[in-house]
Order: C-alpha cells, then sequence, then structure tokens
C-alpha cells in the first residue's frame, strides 16, 4: 500500500510538475516581484519619486479634479502612502472609460504621464492573471496551476523518503542530481507553510471566478447584489440641481475618528456638483492583516454619516485569507521575508526542473532523446529566460524616452514587447544552444543586472551614493537588489564554465531565484 | 488588533526572535544524526543527551513565539513568527551545508556525549572533515 502510493504520487509530482512547472515559475517570480510593486513603480516611473509623504491639500485636489474631469460621474482619489507618495486620482469619463493620473498631493499639480505600466500595472496583474485577458484564460490558468501546486506540495511530501532526517540537507558539494534534489526538498519542506498557505490563498482570493456558481445560486445570477452585499454600495439619484461640496478634512477626521484613527486609504465623491452628490470613504489597510471593506459613505454638502458597513462574518475571514496574500499591510520585516520565501519558492520549482533533466541526462544521453531537449529549453527560458525579460523590462523603462512611440504603441505597451520580445528570444536561444544556454543566459542576466542602475543613474540622477545616505530605499533598495543579483548570476555563470563539473551545480542553482 | 512596533523598539526584539529560531533550530539539528555527522561528529547521541537537546531547541522557538507576539501582537505576530521560522530553518541549513570553522568544536561542547559515547570527539578534537 505505502509503496504503491508512494509510486502513484511520484508519478503524479513528477508530470503535473513538468507540465505546469513553467507556468508555476513565472507566477511565484512575479508575485515574488509584486511584494515590491510600490517601490518598482517609483523606481520605473521616476517623476513619482516625492520627497516625503505630504497629508493631502483637499482645496487644491479638488481643484483640479474639477478642471481634470468637469462633467464624470465620479472622481476620487487613492490618498497618498508612503510607499506610493502620490495622490492618485481616478474619474470615470461620460463613455465609462476609467482614467487614472498621479498627482502632488501639496499642490495639486498634475505629474507628468508615466508612460509606464510598472509593478502595480503589468508585474503584479501577471502574477494572478498572465496578461491573457480573453475569456478569462489567464486566470483560469493561474486556477489550474494553483490547484496543482497544492497537489505538487501533498505529493511531494508523500513522495519524500526522509522528511525529518533530511530537514536540513544540502549536500552542495555532491553530484547536480542529489545537489538539485537536495536543495528542492530543503525549499519544499521549509517552505512548505509558506508555499501552502500562498497558494490556498490565492485560490480563494479569486473563488467568485473558479465557483460563479455559488455567487449564482445565491444571488439569483446578480453579481451587483453579491459586490454590494459584500463591498457595500450606497447609490443616490442625481439631483439635476446644484450642490456643495463640504469639507473634505472633517469628513476625513470624522472616518478617523469612527476607524480607531485610522484614516480613509480612499475617498470618492459621487455625482460631483450635484445637490444629492455622496462621498465615499474606505479605511486605510495598513495597519490590520485583513482587507477589510468597511466603508463610510457621507452627504457631500453636509458631511452628515449616510451609512457605515463593514463585512459580514464569513466574507471577514475570506478578507482575512486575502489580506495574508496581498500584504497590503505596513510592515517592513514581513515584506522582506515575503519576499526571501517567494524566492525560496522559485528556487523550489526551477531545482525540480533541474533534477528532473539531471537525473535523466545520463540514462537519456545516448539516445539524444527530444523530450530531454525539449525539456532542457522549456527549464531554461522559463527560469534564466524569464529573469532576463524582467529586466529588459527595467532596462527599456530607462532607455525609452518620454513619449516614445513605434509603430503605433505607446510607451507602455513598447515596453511590454520588448519583455515578451525578450522572453521570445530567451526560448529560441535555450532551444538552439541546450548545451550552454544556462552560462550564456546567467551573463545575460549579470549584465542586464548591472546595466538596470547604471540605466537609472543616467536617465534620473538617482545613484547609489545619492539615494543611500538620503535613505531613499524605494530606489536605493531596488538597484542594490539588482546588483546582489548581478554578483550572483555572475557567480553561477562562472561556476558553470567547466561543463559536467557536478560540484558547481549547487551554487549555480541559487541563482535563478535571485535577481 | 495592535499596529505594527515602531522601529526603535521593533528592531531590536526582531533580531532576538529571529537569533531564537536561529539557534533553536541549530539544537534540533545537533539532535539530528545527519547535521552531525556533516560537522565531523559522532552520530548518535545519548537519548537523554539528545531529548535536551530537541527540548531547548523547541524552547527557543517557543521564545521566538512568544517575543513575535509582545513585538506585533497575536496578528502580525504570529504570521511574522510563521514566516521567519522558515527562513531561519533555511539559514541552519545553510550554515550546516557551508559550517564555519569553529562550528564543530562549539556544537561538540555544546552536545558533550552521553554516558557510554565511546566513540564521540573530545571538543578540541571536533575538527571539520568536510569541505
Amino acid at each position: 500500500m505505502g509503496a504503491d502510493l508512494r509510486a502513484a504520487m511520484g508519478w503524479l509530482h513528477t508530470w503535473a510538475g513538468l507540465a505546469l512547472g513553467a507556468i508555476l515559475f513565472a507566477i511565484f517570480w512575479m508575485g515574488t516581484l509584486s511584494v515590491f510593486d510600490r517601490e518598482i513603480d517609483r523606481w520605473m516611473m521616476p517623476d513619482t519619486r516625492l520627497p516625503a509623504v505630504a497629508p493631502p491639500a483637499w482645496p487644491a485636489l479638488i481643484d483640479r479634479a474639477r478642471a481634470l474631469a468637469p462633467d464624470s460621474p465620479a472622481w476620487g482619489f487613492v490618498l497618498p502612502t508612503p510607499r506610493a507618495p502620490t495622490a492618485r486620482f481616478y474619474y470615470q469619463d461620460a463613455a465609462g472609460e476609467f482614467t487614472f493620473r498621479d498627482l502632488d498631493p501639496e499642490t495639486g499639480a498634475a505629474l507628468p504621464e508615466a508612460g509606464a505600466l510598472g509593478g502595480t500595472g503589468f508585474i503584479f496583474p501577471f502574477h494572478f492573471r498572465l496578461h491573457l485577458r480573453a475569456w478569462d484564460l489567464g486566470y483560469w490558468l493561474v486556477g489550474l496551476a494553483g490547484m496543482a501546486m497544492l497537489a505538487l506540495l501533498v505529493s511531494g511530501v508523500i513522495i519524500h523518503r526522509k522528511i525529518f532526517a533530511d530537514f536540513f540537507t544540502f549536500r552542495h558539494e555532491r553530484r547536480l542530481s542529489r545537489a538539485s534534489l537536495d536543495l528542492h526538498n530543503l525549499t519544499g519542506v521549509l517552505g512548505l507553510p509558506f508555499h501552502f498557505v500562498m497558494t490556498l490563498s490565492g485560490l480563494i482570493i479569486f473563488f467568485g471566478i473558479y465557483f460563479p456558481g455559488a455567487i449564482n445560486a445565491v444571488y439569483d445570477n446578480d453579481r451587483g447584489a453579491f459586490n454590494r452585499e459584500v463591498f457595500g454600495g450606497f447609490q443616490r439619484p442625481v439631483a439635476g440641481l446644484p450642490g456643495p461640496l463640504g469639507s473634505l478634512e472633517a469628513m476625513s477626521a470624522e472616518a478617523a475618528r469612527r476607524w480607531r484613527g485610522e484614516p480613509p486609504y480612499f475617498v470618492r465623491v459621487w455625482h460631483p456638483g450635484d445637490a444629492n452628490a455622496t462621498v465615499e470613504m474606505r479605511r486605510s489597510r495598513a495597519r490590520s492583516i485583513d482587507m477589510n471593506v468597511d466603508t463610510l459613505h457621507f452627504d457631500a454638502a453636509t458631511g452628515a454619516l449616510l451609512q457605515e458597513h463593514s463585512a459580514a462574518p464569513v466574507a471577514h475571514v475570506q478578507r482575512f485569507i486575502a489580506g495574508l496574500h496581498f500584504i497590503q499591510f505596513e510592515h517592513w520585516p514581513l515584506r522582506w521575508i515575503y519576499f526571501a520565501l517567494g524566492l525560496a519558492g522559485c528556487a523550489m520549482i526551477a531545482t525540480g526542473y533541474v533534477y528532473w533533466l539531471a537525473a535523466r541526462q545520463r540514462r537519456h544521453a545516448a539516445g539524444g532523446a527530444p523530450g530531454l531537449r525539449l525539456v532542457t529549453g522549456l527549464t531554461i527560458g522559463a527560469v534564466t529566460g524569464l529573469l532576463i525579460a524582467t529586466l529588459v523590462f527595467f532596462n527599456v523603462n530607462r532607455l525609452l524616452p518620454q513619449g516614445a512611440a513605434f509603430l503605433g504603441y505607446e510607451r507602455a505597451a513598447l515596453e511590454v514587447w520588448a519583455f515578451y520580445l525578450a522572453w521570445l528570444a530567451a526560448f529560441a536561444h535555450a532551444w538552439g544552444r541546450p548545451g550552454c544556454a544556462w552560462r550564456e543566459q546567467c551573463w545575460a542576466i549579470a549584465a542586464l543586472a548591472t546595466l538596470a542602475p547604471l540605466m537609472n543613474w543616467a536617465s534620473t540622477g538617482d545613484h547609489l551614493a545619492r539615494t543611500l545616505p538620503a535613505g531613499y530605499w524605494p530606489v536605493a533598495g531596488i538597484d542594490l537588489l539588482l546588483l546582489a543579483g548581478a554578483a550572483l548570476a555572475a557567480r553561477a555563470a562562472l561556476c558553470l564554465r567547466q561543463p559536467a563539473a557536478a560540484p558547481a551545480g549547487g551554487a549555480a542553482l541559487e541563482a535563478p531565484g535571485q535577481v | 488588533m495592535r499596529p505594527p512596533a515602531r522601529f526603535e523598539t521593533g528592531l531590536p526584539m526582531l533580531i532576538a526572535l529571529s537569533l531564537a529560531a536561529y539557534a533553536g533550530f541549530l539544537l534540533l539539528a545537533l539532535a539530528q544524526a545527519r547535521p552531525r555527522q556533516r560537522l565531523g561528529l559522532a552520530a548518535q547521541l545519548a537519548p537523554g543527551r539528545r531529548l535536551t537537546l530537541r527540548l531547548g531547541g523547541a524552547l527557543l522557538l517557543a521564545l521566538a513565539l512568544v517575543l513575535a507576539l509582545a513585538r506585533d501582537g497575536p496578528g502580525f505576530g504570529s504570521l511574522l513568527w510563521g514566516t521567519a521560522i522558515s527562513l531561519a530553518a533555511l539559514a541552519v541549513a545553510c550554515t550546516l551545508s557551508w559550517p564555519p570553522r569553529r562550528l564543530p568544536g562549539l556544537a561538540a561542547r555544546v552536545t558533550r556525549p552521553g554516558a557510554g559515547q565511546a566513540r564521540e570527539r573530545a571538543p578540541d578534537q571536533g575538527e571539520r572533515q568536510s569541505r
């Protein structure tokens, strides 16, 4: 029984990992980077590198909002935080399209268009929908990979022969198949609680997409009713008569009083200028794990409270689980721990592939099995290739001038094209030169990760000798991580210089998770 | 839920709980055969000695939990502990993979053999065997 189960689980683990590992690596890698999505935004959108967080200067912001969106049915602000110091103005135009614009919270001045998607616009959405919008295909692929990840974690525990005896074992000096399996087991077992909770919570966040039937059955196919019950929602018909907008400071203060001192992170005015206008305020998520949905609606003219909403018990549990995953709270040690454990997850997936390849290399070498070559290319393209694509994305961001356009594509789209083309090229290179692709791509990573801080310096003047003494961590931190990644990749490339040198394998394998 | 600790009070507590978790896993590792062999120590310990090491390791991990809860309250504290111990265990695994020169001697002294462990080395002879 035991042996049968283990064999069956081994089969599942091997083939599910082989088939979905590449997608899982991309999800893990992008998720790990998303931990610092706001910092990546500052790095890639230099005009938003404001010196310090200022409380919003409401009169200036409201004037700017009226100028930018005179006829909008609703506009609002995502208020400045230490990680995102701009006042992010958003409005809906008459056609229902949403437009976002970063404003200086002190003066209300509109900052220049970023022309970049950055961490929150590209890397974070890649993490959960792979930028495949048609038929929600990206969500479903991520969901499938997430379910597979849970199965892989459980089956991995079952087939692990000596979980406790090898709890701390990493014999990096042994041959590649042994060293990579040790590292795979080590990162898998020691990171298991984190990886399991992250995968499961990721699936629970999108229960409404994966299990639409539950909502449709209970709410009679009315998504709007479901959303109103979970997130609140207060609507008042337009009066058609002009009306004033009261003091948003006073309403913010009232909100903070009701929320035990926590301010709103988002303020929206519905039907601005109308006598029936309302002001919606959503509570900051900086100080608790759960992503609260606490919302207040005020009468815009008088500031009288019209509705107070907060999550019902079951919704509250779901928002707590979501909060574990989204880490919207302010807690720097946890943010760095999530980043490190995310990298450990990347290393786990990459070493899974490397072990599979190393274990079969000798057996299949004689026959020159096409399957082996296919998986070799897939692994290299999915691991080092993705890191190269990410670094190309960073470099192209600093290379393109403001307002660049090519073949009808705007600047932000050109960055994305560069990302995908670089990734495609890395796959082609990996399949074309499987023998030396690991080493050459490690060198490419080292070069690109060294180049990026230099490009940042050249294009913005912010170099480490300036950002470090000033304590400007969003940019200094990313520059330092890039340089550390470059050093690791160069080290890996040097170790890979001697082909078939088994002891080098262990050190090299750590590199994929690092930039 | 309590807000995250301020930086000034938070950093010493963070270092203390990280060290407690690291030391806890190190003791647990030193009670095991594989890590002992890697450090060139006798694989087997007297059962009493092994139990002491394990209890010490568990106590240090519990101390780390107490420190985390005291620092950040029940919500953030338990999350901090639950994730930080994974990193501490990984750090112990790295320590054992590339052991510092003085670790085997130190480990031999901490885990001095119980009665009947004739093959155990004396602390000052506990030289590294693995590179």
